[in-house]
This record gives structure tokens, sequence and C-alpha cells, in this order.
């Protein structure tokens, strides 16, 4: 296992989540709601998250389905970097739960911790490298100001060497990470263990 | 314009056709492409029970008003206006006025979603238990949550699809 890194209030220990209202019993659960719980993740069926978001099951549907093919997808963004914008958006955001998945997911594909340790510490100057320095850029302007994301910003991703693919796969991660967030934020809390 | 392309919002928002390069990287993604056109459609399908699609629409149109996505603001407020929607009301919702409102209901939900753009970490478990207390069912707060957080990842792809097409049309 990896080292425990605790950084103002962020961490990348194994959290879990409890929902604040009502979850979906699995005994009282449509046939809808069971299939698409099978598909959104493997261990939906005990996770209080998807056992809330699946009240509305045709929509949980949908999400899980963008996940998976923006965060897991061949091809294009390696997935480490795909996890690191995942971590900067759940960083500035505040959210802790996100952030710690995303973290460890980050260690497991890149095998270094490096730039976890910075985004937690201060997103604004993070990126060990400068093509993470850029993906860090990138996702905080994407972030913090939709609107004012202008074509130099994407100049300088390319200037750092990623392909229109790649890049696409970050607006993607980053985006996905707006909607998560305000899920797991917004819904329930953080069980530190 | 091909068929497909008239009916994915975020092509038609961005102003993607086939013959710009742009077009042709978003759908080596095809599969996120279908899936966020699915998810809208499903979080703005009239027969959704629960909230209304009025309602829905004025969750979108605030959460892109105070993003701000001036693209998106303009779409939900079309969608408004084809829906009949009253214009007092939606201007209400625009200016960002709705503590005004008189609709309890309406109120508490377009607060929770000022919340949930403007800081999300604000809205904690006093914030989401409001809901149930204005009589929204536990199916109806997954909808607003899902609803606001869908939007704020469709502001995010159409701004940065947005800022790659202007890239292409420079060089």
């Amino acid at each position: 296992m990896s080292d425990l890194i605790e950084i103002k209030g962020f961490t990348n220990a194994t959290l879990g989540w409890k929902a604040w209202l009502d979850v979906v019993s699995l005994d009282s659960a449509t046939a809808e709601q069971i299939a698409v719980l099978e598909e959104s993740h493997p261990k939906a069926k005990v996770s209080d998250y998807y056992l809330f978001l699946v009240h509305q099951p045709e929509v949980l549907k949908q999400r899980s389905v963008a996940f998976n093919a923006i965060m897991y997808a061949p091809g294009g963004m390696p997935r480490a970097e795909r996890e690191l914008g995942a971590t900067v958006v759940s960083r500035l955001n505040g959210c802790v739960y996100c952030a710690s998945v995303h973290a460890q997911r980050f260690e497991q594909l890149a095998k270094r911790t490096d730039a976890v340790i910075e985004v937690f510490n201060d997103p604004h100057t993070a990126g060990p490298s400068e093509r993470e320095r850029a993906i860090v850029q990138f996702s905080i302007a994407l972030t913090s100001a939709p609107d004012a994301v202008s074509p130099a910003d994407i100049q300088a991703l390319k200037d750092v060497g990623l392909t229109e693919l790649e890049i696409l796969d970050l607006m993607h991660s980053v985006a996905i990470f707006a909607w998560a967030n305000r899920l797991m934020l917004n819904l329930g809390e953080p069980v530190f263990p | 314009m091909t068929n497909a392309q008239q009916t994915d919002t975020i092509d038609r928002l961005v102003g993607l056709s086939p013959t710009l390069n742009t077009y042709s990287v978003r759908h080596q993604r095809d599969k996120v492409v279908a899936a966020t056109q699915k998810s809208e459609e499903g979080l703005f399908d009239p027969t959704l029970p629960g909230l209304t699609l009025a309602e829905r629409l004025l969750v979108a149109l605030l959460a892109c008003t105070l993003t701000p996505s001036v693209t998106c603001a303009a779409e939900y407020r079309n969608r408004l206006l084809a829906l009949g929607t009253d214009h007092a009301l939606i201007d209400t919702v625009s200016t960002g006025a709705f503590n005004q409102l008189t609709d309890a209901r309406l109120r508490s939900i377009l607060t929770f979603t000022h919340t949930l753009i403007t800081d999300p970490v604000k809205a904690d478990k006093a914030a989401l238990q409001a809901l149930p207390k204005a009589g929204l069912s536990t199916p109806e707060v997954v909808t607003l949550a899902q609803l606001i957080a869908f939007v704020s990842y469709q502001v995010r792809v159409v701004a940065g699809l947005k800022a790659m097409k202007l890239l292409e049309q420079q060089a």
C-alpha cells in the first residue's frame, strides 16, 4: 500500500460515504434498478451513493455510461492524466471523497504520488512536469470560469505535446467531475476510517 | 446538415458540423456523445414524474446564468419561452432575483441550485434537507441534484469545444 497523504483536509486514504436521505433498499428495488446498479459499478449494490442515485435509474444509467467512457476508454489521454484532471477538479471544488478516490487511481496508474501531493498543497502551482503543469492549469481554467477558456488555453496544451484527442479527453474528465463532485459533496458525506 | 447533428445539442450549441476537424475529434468519443445527449433527454423528458419541465428548465437557466455560460443560458431561456413560461418568471430567475418568488417550493429548488453552482462545498446536509421540507420527494431531490450536476458538465464541454473550434478557425 502507498504512504498515507494528509494535506489541508485532503487524503489518499480509503474513505466511505453515506447518504443524507433514504437510499433504495435492494429488497424493494425494481428489475430496472437492479440492472442499472449492475452496469454502473462493481460495488454499486453495497454503495450508498449508487443506491441513492438509483431512485432515478435512467439518469444514473446514462451518467454511468458517460463516466465509464470518459475515464476508462482506450487510446487518447493516458488514464493517469485523466485521473490527475479529476483530482484537480475535486481539490478545487472541495470534494474530499472524490479527491481521495482519484488520488489513489493516479498513484496506481502513474506509480508515484508527487503530482497528488502538489495538487493537495496548492493546485495553482502544481505539476511535476511541464506537461502535467499544463494539464493542471487547463483543469483549473475549465472548472473556475468555463466561458473564459480561449483558443490560447487549447494552444498551451498543444505546445506541451497533447494531441487533440488527448485535449478532448481532458475536457471530458474535467467536465465529468464538475458533475460527480456535485453529487458526492451535496447528497452525503465521507466517512473516515 | 445531417439529421444526427441537428438532434445533438452540444454540436448545435458549439456550431460543429462534419466538415470541421473539432467535430471529427469530438466524435472519436461517440459513446460519450451519445450518453451526454441521452442524459440531457432523460433529465428534460416532459413525461419524467416529479419536477415539472418548467421547474427543470428554470434550474438549468439559473445554473447557466450563475456559472456563467452565455450560450447555454440562452438555450434554456429559449426552451422556456417555447414552453410558454411566463416572461416575468424567466426574467426573475435569469437576474438571480429568485428570492422574491412567492412559490416556496420553486424558491427552495433555486436556492439549492445557487449553492451547488457557486460554492458546492457549502451545499451541506442542512441545504439538502431543506428540500424534503419544501415538499420534494427523494426521487425529486435526486432529479434536481443530477440536473444541476449535468448542466455543470454540459457548460464545460460546450466551453472547451468552442475554444477548440475557434483555434481551428484561426489556423
